[in-house]
């Protein structure tokens, strides 16, 4: 229902934060896309979300698809209410009208029906067919403006869907409209990805630039850019309480004591250094009765559980104080993905989160550029939440080079959304790899940034007593000869 | 000949039924929502009524009704062919012949004129 404000949410998940709080009653707003964006599916979302909130729709239809075949797709939409029809949401064709009457005739079929169905949001399906009606540039001016005069007294807010658009063009409706929403499809190599743009909004801030959407058997789903809807925080982040135990008694030692609460810290090494281990060990490592999650890109629930069994690390005990996020990476949506993280984290209180290769996010865009700013709004926002993490980042699988064992290994991109940083690395010396850890980053904490070697036993990682033995390690490296590849680099810029 | 006046708002089936109706030898009137049938009404008396329910100016339901308060028009036996649900129509609607739910083949439209009409089928 309209809010005090004199606007409404449309109900379309995504597009009332898009829109800045919704649409305004009695406004008149074009949507427009090429044929295939789903203008139809939105104009029948946005009319069945009003007419369950008790408020009359009306459809029209010009040079569309016919009613019976309309409403036949929509039934397999779950927003779709069959008994709303024809009392709440009814349908009508007028090109017949439009075509023996002209614009005026049609002025008279919206004026007519609105009145009798006392409908308070229209949708005019096909706006390029009156287009194409039109005698001149001045008699579409003047439609559009009747049909203004109209929402405004009817305090009915219309949509007008149509295909046309032309980038440079600047049709004349477009300057009289209050609002200018496009879809639009674009290729990144054989992948099809679906945005909205919002071009103009009046009387309302709104948020800019394309924003990715997907359309399901629940209709449109929008993803605001994570950077833009969390330009700032949602909340104010309160980071004070004690500090958070990694999960790893050495590792909370060589970080004086752990890592503060509400932080993000990142682990990162090449496979099979022990970064995921390290995750389910901070995963279980708070108390029981702390909300916690893993999210990941790479190991599915099952072999999680498998592993942290393995390990025995008592994830199953935890039951659904527990949750495992699994999202593989093949047709999914940087936005979309991100949108899913955070509301099940609001959902189920999670105070102690894992994101299980962070670099993961960067491979659901092509936009590389956007990274950045995009894991520095999510980072923010987890903090504001309350949330401490712990993050793994894949580096490339490379060997130390002597003397200089940090040599290449690139935060760029993570000091910004990161206050601590553990390195973890394989170091080869004659036919046996060691794993050896170092405290990169910790941020206004006196650390202990000695290398440790470390070992994977029940339990999980499990640091020496002190870096003595990592010390001879790296001492018999130098000895052995340089390394066939010295550079480990972390590809989360996308450079 | 038998006369059947069509009621439709989408051009495009009032097209193709006025063509198919012809085939089969009828006379065909289309009004393209229910006031304008009403005009055809007043002037003409055709055997069968086809109207679709939701229809701009005077949808099915008034259409029904207006013929239902005209002694003259009365007895002319109304099919209603719409996508909405046959009860939906019946709680709305007063008395009408038959119900045809579209999207319909012309199988199904000329079995129910069949029936109406068991001489000419």
């Amino acid at each position: 229902m309209s809010g005090d404000n004199g606007r409404f949410a449309t109900g379309v998940p995504g597009l009332d934060a898009i829109l800045g709080g919704g649409v305004f009653d009695g406004g008149i707003y074009i949507i427009q896309g090429a044929p295939g964006a789903g203008k139809t599916i939105l104009g029948n979302q946005i009319c069945f979300a009003q007419a369950a909130q008790g408020r009359n729709a009306l459809y029209i239809t010009l040079l569309a698809e016919s009613h019976a075949r309309m409403i036949g797709h929509m039934r397999r939409m779950t927003f779709f209410d069959e008994a709303a029809i024809p009392d709440r949401m009814s349908y009508v064709g007028a090109f017949k009208t439009l075509e023996d009457d002209g614009l005026r005739g049609l002025l008279d079929v919206v004026r007519r029906e609105v009145r009798t169905r006392k409908a308070s949001i229209l949708v005019l399906d096909g706006l390029i067919t009156v287009h194409e009606k039109a005698r001149s540039e001045l008699e579409l001016k003047k439609f559009i403006h009747e049909l203004q005069t109209q929402a405004a007294f009817s305090n009915c807010t219309m949509f007008l869907l149509t295909s046309a658009f032309d980038a440079d063009a600047h049709p004349p409706e477009h300057t009289m409209v209050d609002g200018l929403i496009e879809l639009q499809s674009s290729l990144h190599g054989r992948r099809a990805e679906r945005s909205l743009q919002v071009h103009k909004l009046r009387g309302s801030w709104f948020m800019g630039g394309k924003h990715a959407y997907r359309i399901t058997e629940n209709g449109h789903a929008i993803y605001p850019r994570i950077e833009a809807l969390l330009e700032t925080p949602s909340v104010w982040d309160s980071a004070d309480g004690p500090m958070v135990s990694v999960g790893i008694g050495g590792v909370d030692k060589m970080l004086g004591g752990g890592v503060d609460t509400h932080s993000v810290t990142v682990v990162l090494g090449p496979s099979g250094s022990g970064k995921t281990t390290a995750g389910l060990q901070f995963l279980t490592g708070g108390p029981a009765s702390e909300p916690a999650m893993l999210f990941g890109f790479h190991e599915n629930p099952m072999s999680l559980r498998i592993k942290a069994d393995s390990l025995k690390l008592p994830l199953k005990s935890r039951g659904d104080k527990v949750t495992l996020m699994w999202r593989p990476q093949t047709e999914a949506v940087l936005d979309e993905v991100a949108t899913e993280l955070l509301s099940t984290i609001r959902q189920n209180g999670v105070r102690r989160l894992v994101i299980d290769g962070i670099e993961g996010f960067s491979k659901l865009t092509d936009e590389k550029e956007r990274i950045g700013s995009f894991l520095s709004a999510l980072c923010n926002e987890l903090r504001a939440l309350g949330v401490t993490t712990l993050a793994t980042a894949e580096t490339d699988h490379a060997g130390m080079t002597p003397g200089q064992p940090l040599k290449g290994v690139n935060q760029t991109g993570l000091s910004a959304v990161a206050e601590n940083i553990i390195a973890l690395h394989l170091a080869a010396l004659r036919s046996e790899n060691h794993r050896l850890m170092t405290i990169l980053k910790s941020r206004d904490r006196r650390t202990d940034m000695r290398m440790r070697r470390f070992e994977i036993l029940d339990g999980g990682i499990v640091l020496d007593a002190n870096f003595q033995s990592a010390e001879r390690i790296l001492r018999d490296i130098s000895s052995q000869g340089p390394a066939p590849t010295p550079s480990t680099d972390l590809k989360l810029t996308g450079e | 000949m038998r006369t059947v006046l069509i009621v439709e708002d989408e051009w495009a089936i009032a097209d193709w039924l006025e063509v198919l109706l012809s085939e089969y030898a009828f006379n065909v009137l289309v009004a393209g929502n229910g006031r304008e049938a009403l005009d055809i009404l007043h002037r003409d008396t055709p055997d069968l009524v086809l109207t679709d329910f939701m229809m701009p100016f005077l949808d099915g339901a008034g259409l029904i009704a207006a013929m239902g308060q005209d002694e003259r028009l009365r007895s002319i036996p109304v099919v209603v062919m719409t996508s909405l649900l046959e009860h939906v129509v019946r709680d709305r609607a007063g008395h009408f012949r038959a119900y045809l739910r579209k999207p319909f083949r012309e199988a199904d439209l000329m079995k129910i004129i069949g029936e109406i009409f068991p001489d000419e089928a």
